[in-house]
């Protein structure tokens, strides 16, 4: 009788639905600073393309490359690249402490909380970092 | 499974793992190339910090390839699916296709003027993808 039942498809009613604006999310603080976090990924893009266009510029034409270098020393340049690094690190923050939640580790009895994960990745992007700034060391 | 659910399975997974280049490997890049060279806070070299690490050295330009590809793929990604949620539905495949044309054409590029300014990376990738 059971199998019956669970085989047996049931069909619901459409429910009246609300119909959602494009400010939806910012009635709510745990909407806001979920959109706030998938925003951020606009300026991870950002940086990308313009970094490609500084490789570009380096490669194609490298008598205009310090014009770039130039460019970057502006203080728009520098205001977006601060904010870039602001979001980045929310981004990666945030990130972390998801990947706590979503997928904790265990260790015998143990398991992870999110702040730990936030933690023990936070410190692994330090020494990461680290290391990449060795690599600037060893070019030099 | 389809090969639509699989393809779609695939993205996603390359998604995640371009969430965990851009939150280990960006941050220092933004700071090291945007910030601390243009203010004056990189004492390192004369050199700024992109020519040298694209024109020396093959793991700084498979450095700068891997950061710029994965974390370009995970929020050009992200945000083409942002702008599904803040209304534009009814333009979202149209908005995914130039998303995903842009990663192509930025993925590409980027591997083209790596190979250009460093040979040697060349050597790298033909290694990697068995030629040699």
């Amino acid at each position: 009788m059971g199998s019956r039942k669970l085989s047996q498809k049931k069909e619901y009613p459409e429910l009246p639905r609300k119909k959602l604006g494009p400010g939806w999310w910012l009635g709510n603080r745990h909407y806001t600073v979920y959109m706030v976090r998938e925003l951020t990924s606009f300026f991870v893009a950002v940086f990308c393309i313009l970094y490609i266009y500084q490789v570009a510029v380096l490669a194609a034409t490298p008598g205009s490359y310090s014009q770039y270098l130039d460019l970057l020393r502006s203080p728009v340049m520098i205001g977006f690249s601060i904010v870039t690094l602001g979001f980045t690190l929310f981004h990666a923050f945030t990130w972390f402490f998801l990947i706590g939640r979503v997928q904790p580790l265990k260790f015998g009895g143990w398991t992870t909380t999110p702040v730990q994960s936030l933690i023990i990745n936070t410190a692994l992007l330090a020494v990461i970092s680290m290391v990449i700034i060795g690599l600037f060391f060893l070019g030099r | 499974m389809s090969v639509a659910a699989r393809l779609h399975a695939l993205l996603w997974g390359v998604f995640s793992l371009g969430g965990f280049i851009a939150a280990f490997l960006l941050p220092v890049l933004i700071y090291v190339n945007n910030i601390a060279d243009p203010l004056g806070l990189w004492p390192v070299t004369s050199r700024d910090p992109t020519s040298l690490l694209v024109t020396d050295q093959i793991i700084g330009s498979f450095f700068v390839f891997v950061a710029i590809a994965g974390s370009l793929f995970h929020g050009v990604f992200r945000f083409t699916a942002t702008l599904g949620e803040l209304g534009l539905k009814n333009q979202v495949e149209r908005i995914v296709s130039v998303g995903y044309a842009l990663i192509a054409v930025g993925i590409l590029a980027l591997l083209y003027y790596l190979l250009a300014l460093n040979p040697s990376f060349v050597n790298m990738v033909l290694h990697i993808l068995g030629v040699r």
